[in-house]
């Protein structure tokens, strides 16, 4: 039973960054119908401002942290106008090519900076967890599971409590009404992936002292957290969460019980599944009323 | 002055004559270099690449080979498998090339193996599946112990020295950890022992615990393990430690890399490891490792494609020609060579080297424990 619960807690832990990760590429999917590929790459970035200003400028760690993700929301401007802004008429396809190749670059860009060496780097508190009977909570994944449920909670709060909000989510229902009603589409759009960056950039700073902080550290979960985004439901905010949680947990649980090497496989294959059984999704809407 | 119409022309004539002389003078003997220099491996990658080019200015100023200088050509493999084909096919379109140094990942290796038979050059290389110098392609030379040794070390390491026999055996499902697997499980055979677990991951994982959880339940005293990536076998380290395992553990050489030391830092700490690299292991690989320290500022974490180099070239010389079959008889007649890993002595296959060191990670501190070799 401990093992059992033991496994549930990593697979939330490992979850929330796949949640983490899928809410910014369903922010921008829904207030720009935007499949950003460089998504993860926003998160290697995040972690590597980190690792410049608290391994090698020595700042204080939370005051890193602070100035990283302002960093990324910055970044997540620059970004909007160099890969979406010029292809915004032409389609969903040229975007998403483009994004494709802004990741290429920015992966690039950083090999060329750091080098390839991966990078250890300290987590948010000194202990390394707590031990409840014989199950034992790593204390990294303890924070992100807490800060991923409190920046949902705090999303909610904006989306659904504030002018702000409320305008964004006109903004991606229906960008042609909201023009009309005197919402600035535009500025909205650039918040968003502002936002969408900031969001990437401390996921990838949450996971970097467990995965460590490289060029590729965000290859796989990128991957997972699309398909996170397709199980909880197309664009749903409740979905990526959800389907984060729900895929962390399922392929840990299926790679301790059923097989270790096909770990990777029961991610996808529920993917496989949702898309022939429920292809909506948890919380997607039907395809039939988009049509 | 006059000049004769009969000078210029003479003078004419001998410009290009000139200028051919000083190519034949400039040319130099080009060996082709397939190497990670992007992607994930990039970092032992640029080591390998330094250690060539601490071999090659050494034979250059020893004069070369057979009167020329060494150049390396070298192609980047990207650290996957399609990246090396192509880069081995790169270097194979340059007929000028007379030899190669291959990968140290098994799998790429596999992965070029038939260009390299079609191709007939001599490829030295450090991948340790022992299969790779089975599979009929007389052109590959395996400047490493192959993962047999290690196995067989690992084991001989764990049942006489340890004194211990159950054995939990945790390996990458590529063709590197595999081919461990295989070894492992051979050799245990052979002691007549079973195996506590056997557990392959997949590479490039961000969490380790069904596989820390299953060595947990395994009830092994002893923990086995190869791992092909540096941060994997950290991550591995850590949530070990973290879930309170203190079960003695010996790795493949990877677990005592300044790589991942350095990412997996105290939860290593004790670990055993064979090393085929240790620098106190010979006075070839202690002179080595100075002179690398000396220009590069960090200690070398393996010494094979120094090795490799000095091989190949030294097969070359021996042969007196540039014939990829002389070559390949005088390096299968090499014998009691000093190199950085240890005694080359090729035998029928291709393989070098027939043993291993043992390591313990004292603090961080990577100390020589025993040497291993076998002769069968």
């Amino acid at each position: 039973m401990s093992d059992f619960l033991q496994l549930v807690f990593q697979g939330l832990g490992i979850g929330a960054i796949y949640a983490l990760v899928s809410l910014g590429f369903v922010l921008l999917i829904r207030a720009a119908s935007v499949v950003n590929f460089g998504q993860g790459e926003f998160s290697m970035l995040g972690a590597y401002l980190l690792v410049v200003f608290f391994n090698i400028l020595g700042l204080n760690y939370y005051v890193s942290i602070v100035l990283s993700v302002v960093i990324m929301a910055g970044f997540g401007l620059i970004f909007a106008y160099t890969t979406y802004w010029p292809l915004r008429f032409r389609g969903g396809l040229p975007v998403i090519i483009s994004t494709i190749g802004a990741s290429i670059f920015l992966q690039n860009m950083v090999l060329w900076i750091y080098g390839p060496s991966s990078v250890q780097i300290d987590g948010l508190f000194e202990s390394d967890g707590i031990q409840i009977g014989e199950v034992f909570l790593a204390s990294q994944y303890l924070a992100i599971i807490v800060l991923a449920a409190a920046l949902v909670l705090l999303q909610y709060l904006i989306f659904e409590k504030t002018l702000l909000g409320k305008k964004l989510q006109a903004t991606s229902q229906d960008k042609e009404m909201a023009s009309l009603l005197g919402i600035p589409v535009v500025t909205m759009i650039m918040i968003t992936f502002a936002y969408s960056s900031a969001l990437g950039g401390f996921a990838g700073i949450l996971v970097a002292p467990i995965l460590f902080v490289s060029v590729n550290m965000a290859g796989i979960i990128t991957l997972k957290a699309f398909a996170a985004n397709i199980i909880g439901g197309y664009g749903s905010i409740p979905g990526a969460i959800l389907g984060g949680l729900a895929l962390g947990v399922a392929e840990t649980l299926g790679a301790a019980y059923i097989s270790v090497p096909y770990k990777d496989a029961f991610a996808f294959l529920m993917l496989l599944a949702f898309l022939m059984v429920r292809p909506q999704g948890l919380f997607g809407e039907k395809i039939s009323e988009k049509a | 002055m006059l000049i004769t119409r009969r000078a210029a022309l003479l003078a004419a004539a001998a410009v290009p004559t000139f200028a051919i002389g000083r190519a034949r003078a400039a040319e130099t003997m080009k060996i082709g270099v397939v190497s990670p220099l992007t992607g994930p491996v990039a970092e032992p990658g640029r080591i390998q690449l330094n250690s060539l080019r601490i071999a090659a200015e050494k034979i250059n100023g020893a004069g070369g080979v057979l009167g020329q200088q060494i150049e390396l050509i070298v192609e980047d493999d990207a650290s996957t498998n399609p990246g090396a084909v192509l880069a081995f096919s790169r270097l194979a379109e340059r007929k000028e090339i007379v030899g190669f140094i291959g990968s140290i990942r098994s799998t790429q290796m596999n992965a070029m193996a038939p260009d390299m038979l079609k191709i007939g050059k001599p490829v030295m290389f450090g991948g340790t599946d022992p299969t790779l110098t089975k599979l009929g392609n007389p052109w590959l030379f395996r400047c490493r112990p192959n993962d047999s040794y290690s196995g067989r070390v690992i084991i001989s390491f764990i049942t006489d020295s340890l004194k211990l026999k159950k054995v939990a055996l945790v390996h990458s499902t590529d063709a590197f950890g595999t081919g461990g697997k295989n070894a492992i499980l051979a050799n245990l055979e052979k002691k007549g022992l079973q195996p506590a677990l056997v557990q392959g991951y997949t590479n490039n994982q961000p969490d380790f615990s069904p596989v820390v959880l299953a060595v947990k339940s395994s009830g092994a005293d002893v923990i086995v393990s190869y791992f092909t990536n540096e941060p994997d076998c950290a991550v591995f380290a850590r949530q070990l430690r973290q879930l309170g395992i203190r079960t003695p553990w010996v790795g493949s050489p990877s677990i005592q890399s300044p790589v991942t030391r350095g990412l997996a830092k105290n939860a290593l700490y004790g670990t055993y490891a064979v090393a085929d690299f240790v620098e106190d292991s010979n006075p070839t690989a202690k002179a080595f490792a100075d002179t690398y320290r000396a220009k590069h500022k960090e200690s070398p974490d393996s010494g094979w494609t120094y090795d490799a180099l000095t091989i190949l070239a030294k097969g070359i010389s021996d042969a007196k020609s540039t014939e990829p079959e002389k070559i390949r008889a005088a390096i299968l007649a090499i014998k009691k060579f000093n190199g950085t890993e240890g005694e080359y002595n090729f035998d029928q296959f291709g393989d070098g080297l027939h043993g291993y060191n043992v390591v313990i990670n004292n603090n961080d501190k990577i100390d020589y424990k025993e040497h291993i070799e076998f002769t069968d």
